[in-house]
Parts: C-alpha cells; structure tokens; sequence
C-alpha cells in the first residue's frame, strides 16, 4: 500500500513538473490590418506574396504598407517560421533580391511591438502581426484560410 | 558641379547614361538634404559599402595582388526607388567599384528603368520594364554588387566572371516578366530584348588577345529565365539564357580586322535548396561562342565553354557562416586541358581552364554590417583579366588567394 501511494505522490509529482516545465503555450500571433482594410480573410499564399513584398495593392486597389519587426526579433521569426512557414533568413533574401535589382521595395521595420500596433492602426492601407493578447480595436484581425 | 564634369566627359558610349546619373544624384542629394518627411510617398534609399584586401600567392587578380596584397577591390553603391503607385515602379543604382585594372572606381549606373505591371492579383503579376535593367541570369547576376547577397566575397568566377562584368550584369532595352503564384510553388518569368554593355576594359582583349583599332557595338540580343520556388524558396530552381551579339566596327583601312560578329550564347542550370541552418546550391553551364566575319587575320571560330560549381554553406553559430565551393570552368570543351590552344598560339595551356576550390567564412556583427574571409587553391589561369596579366606569360598555374572583405548596407 505504502508503495503504490509512493508511486501515486510520485506520478502526481511528475506530472506537477511537467506542467511547471513545459514552456508557457506561446501567445498566438495574428494578422493584423489597418481598420479600412476591408477585405475578410486571406489566402497563405496571398499573405506570403504580401510579405514577400510582390502582392502590393489590396484587392479594391489599395497600395499595401507591410510593417514587419526587426529580424532578430523574436516574433518577427515566430511568424515568418508558423504563419508564413518560411524562415527569416529567406525572406530577407527576396527582400534584398528585389531592392537591390531595382524590382521591388523593401517592407517599413519598426523598433517594437507597440510602434507595430500605432502604425498599423495610423496608416491606410497596412499590414502587420501581433501576439492576440495585445490587440485593441484600433486595428483588424484578418483570418488566414 | 558633379552634373557637370560628368556631361562633359569625351566618353561618348556612356554621356547619356552619366548625365541621367549625374542629374539623379544631384536629386538624391537634395532629397537627402530635405526632412524625411518631404519626401513623396513611396520613396525608399538604399545602400552598400565593401572593402576588400586580397593576397595572391602568383598571378594578379583584382590588383597587384602577388606577393604584397592590395586594397585594390571596393564597392560603393547607392539605389533609390519611388512606387509612384502600386502598379508603376521607378529605380536606379549608381555604382563605384575598384577592381585593379578591371575598374577604376568610375560612377556607372548599375539600372534605372520604369516597371509598369499590367495586371496583379493574388496568383498573378504580369508587367514590362523599360530602361537599363539587370540580366536575369542564374541565382547571383541580379544583384552581384551587393556583397550580402552574394555566397562569398567573390562570385563563382565560372560563371560570375568578373573580368567580363558590365557585359553580363545589365542591359539597355525592355523586359517582359510574369508571376504565377500556386498552391504548389510559384513561377517567375523574364524575358528581355536589350542592347549588351560593351564598356568593359576587359572584354575587347578578351575577343582579340590584345587591343583592337576599332570598336565594339552592341547588336539586339535576347535574354530571359524560367525560375520556379517551392515553399518561399526553399526550392528554387531556374533556367536563364541569353543569346548575346556584339559587333565591331573596324578602325579604318589600317585595321587588320573586318567588321565582324561576335555571338555568346549562355545556357545556365541552377538549383538551390535552403534549409534553416545550412544550404545547397549548384549551377551548370554550356556556354556556346562563335566569331565570325572578321577576315583572314581572325578566321571564323566555334568554341564551346561549360562551366560548373557545387557548394555549400552552413549556418554553424548565430550570425556566422562557413563555405565550402568547388568550381570549374573549361574555355574550350574540345580543348579542356588547353594543349590545343598553346600548340597554335603559344600561349600557357592553363589559361583555359580553372579550377577552384574555396573555403570561406562569413560573420553578419549585426544585420547590416559583415565581415568575411575566404581562401581559394586554384588550378588555373582561366578567369584571370588580361589587363592585369598580360599574355598570360608570367603567370603560374597554381597559385592561392586570400580574401578579406568588411560591409556595410542600409
């Protein structure tokens, strides 16, 4: 009997650290537009076009502003890694493939989370990411299917 | 002042290329001075730097680089960009670059041109540029000067010759492009009508094996590339060619030459994988030239070059990069160890080919300032400049180079 309640406490143990260990479940992230955009959803194609800066008008021929964070911040890696399904490193890439053969522009970085969310929310027209948890009206959530 | 020592330069070919270059950067420089804020909407600059110190162990590549080494080898480069709106795109990039003799640092313009597209939605873009616009050949010519987007300080010179560099980094004419985006990749096409650059220091000696009495004429040439990527670019592979044709026009009855015919006709095979850390590239190469019409003292000539290379980089730290890079090139596929070619000419047999091994490593301080080295053991003499090798007559066939390059981008 001791026994079994030695392995039961231990178990319960066990799995006490198991919650305590695994990493806090991350804050999904979000497309995130300007509040006149008007379009629905988007297609992950769409979307990778627009982040790859080759898709640059809204479907009501509205020119797009992409707004990413920095490249070795964490989020901007995190969603070129689980939205976009493609890493950093190759976004910058086509970026610069574009920029410097005169094809294409290169998207507006900004410092941090909360300039994301005033320039999102300021600029017609503009496209950007954000953790759920810190999103207010002044901005979209445009659904990816 | 710049406008107006450039417009009254005597060097005819490229006046109204400088003008339009010297006017731009006057703007630019205005447009620099203003506030951020008066600039048009849709206005983007940028930039890079490079210096370079390169050491050879025989032979001069870049500079007097034998024995002593030099800082010979430098890029400087600024581009602006105005998306006038979604559909109407206008740029242009000057350049300075020092390479040795191949290039004197002069102020060129790398492209300027207007990209007009006709239709655009999510799967589709299809539109025309009109202008100087960068060949579209292989994975590295669109953007060669930019040393961050190259693998290495120097392009695998089989296929990037940088001997040979105006001629194939861009042409005056007008493109057709189209993308297709799709659930299983996407596809890009470009295909241009263009007259070649035939300013290259380089390129007449490397027609005639010394200097001509005539000139060198671009004739309408033909360029285009099939790229298809697979999750962003994780797969990406393409086909470019290009069929280049340049003629000559004699210099007066004294000129041994007539006017002949000078005909390049690239096919490039590139595939490339990417994943997170490391990643595989290879390019392959035929690459057809014929010379013909230029009288007895030049007889018509047929020669098939290949060229190829294999490599690999990894991503073993965060911020650093090494290499690994084998690459080769033949002038002359019936001819691959040049015995032929010194029997009739004379001339060292190992100017025509090359092999090249290259180890390199690559350190990104931050996202926009690197620093790399890199060392090449190189069988060979075949990409080496005329210019800085005479002859061939003094070089060695096997010899090593040692590279360092600092850069900088905004």
């Amino acid at each position: 009997m001791q026994y079994r309640v030695g392995v039961f406490a231990l178990v319960l143990l066990l799995s006490l650290f198991s919650v305590v260990a695994l990493p806090q479940d991350p804050d999904p992230l979000v497309v995130i537009t300007s509040p006149d955009v008007v379009q629905q959803s988007l297609s992950p194609n769409a979307l990778r076009a627009i982040f790859g800066m080759r898709l640059r008008s809204w479907p009501s021929g509205k020119p797009i502003q992409v707004f990413v964070l920095n490249e070795t911040n964490p989020v901007h890696i995190q969603f070129c890694k689980q939205v976009l399904n493609i890493f950093p490193h190759q976004l910058r890439s086509s970026w610069d493939r574009q920029v410097y053969s005169g094809t294409g522009q290169a998207p507006r970085e900004v410092e941090s989370m909360e300039e994301m969310l005033a320039q999102v929310a300021a600029t017609p027209g503009a496209i950007g990411y954000s953790e759920r948890s810190r999103i207010d009206d002044s901005v979209r959530v445009l659904p990816i299917q | 002042m710049t406008a107006s020592v450039c417009c009254l330069s005597n060097n005819t070919p490229g006046r109204l290329a400088r003008c339009a270059l010297s006017v731009f950067l006057a703007g630019l420089l205005g447009l620099i001075g203003t506030r951020a804020q008066a600039w048009p909407e849709g206005v983007q600059l940028h930039g890079f730097a490079s210096q370079g110190f390169l050491l050879t162990s025989d032979n001069n590549f870049f500079g007097g680089t034998d024995g002593d080494g030099s800082f010979g080898f430098g890029e400087l480069g600024l581009n602006g960009s105005w998306q006038i709106s979604p559909d109407l795109l206008l740029s242009l990039q000057v350049l300075s670059r020092r390479a040795g003799e191949t290039d004197d640092g002069d102020l060129r313009m790398d492209y300027g041109f207007l990209d007009y597209s006709f239709i655009s939605d999510a799967d589709n873009r299809w539109g025309i540029r009109l202008g100087r616009i960068m060949n579209p050949l292989g994975l590295y010519n669109d953007t060669r000067d930019v040393a961050f987007t190259r693998p290495s300080i120097l392009l695998p010179q089989s296929i990037y010759f940088d001997v040979n560099r105006n001629l194939a980094l861009s042409a005056d004419g007008v493109q057709l492009y189209g993308e297709r985006r799709t659930d299983w990749g996407d596809f890009f096409l470009q295909l241009g009508y263009v007259y070649p650059r035939v300013d290259d220091p380089d390129f007449e000696r490397s027609i005639f094996f010394g200097d001509a009495l005539g000139d060198l004429e671009s004739d309408p040439s033909w360029i285009g590339r099939l790229t298809y990527e697979r999750d962003g670019g994780r797969f990406r592979f393409m086909v470019s060619g290009a069929q280049v044709n340049v003629g000559y026009d004699p210099g007066g009855p004294i000129d041994p030459f007539q006017a002949g015919k000078f005909r390049f006709q690239p096919l490039i095979l590139s595939a490339q994988y990417n994943a997170e850390r490391w990643s595989f590239t290879t390019e392959y190469a035929p690459r057809p030239v014929s010379l013909y019409s230029f009288g007895p003292f030049l007889p018509d000539t047929d020669f098939t070059g290949q060229s190829y290379y294999l490599q690999g980089t990894y991503k073993f730290a965060p911020r650093w990069e090494g290499l690994l890079r084998y690459d080769v090139l033949y002038w002359d596929t019936d001819d691959r160890d040049g015995s032929k070619f010194a029997e009739l000419t004379g001339l060292p047999a190992h100017s025509r080919f090359s092999k090249d091994w290259t180890v390199g490593l690559r350190w990104d301080v931050t996202p926009s300032f690197m620093l790399r080295a890199e060392f090449h053991y190189i069988d060979g003499t075949g990409w080496l400049s005329e210019l800085e090798n005479p002859g061939r007559l003094d070089t060695d066939r096997y010899w090593n180079l040692f590279a360092i390059l600092a850069s900088f981008r905004f």
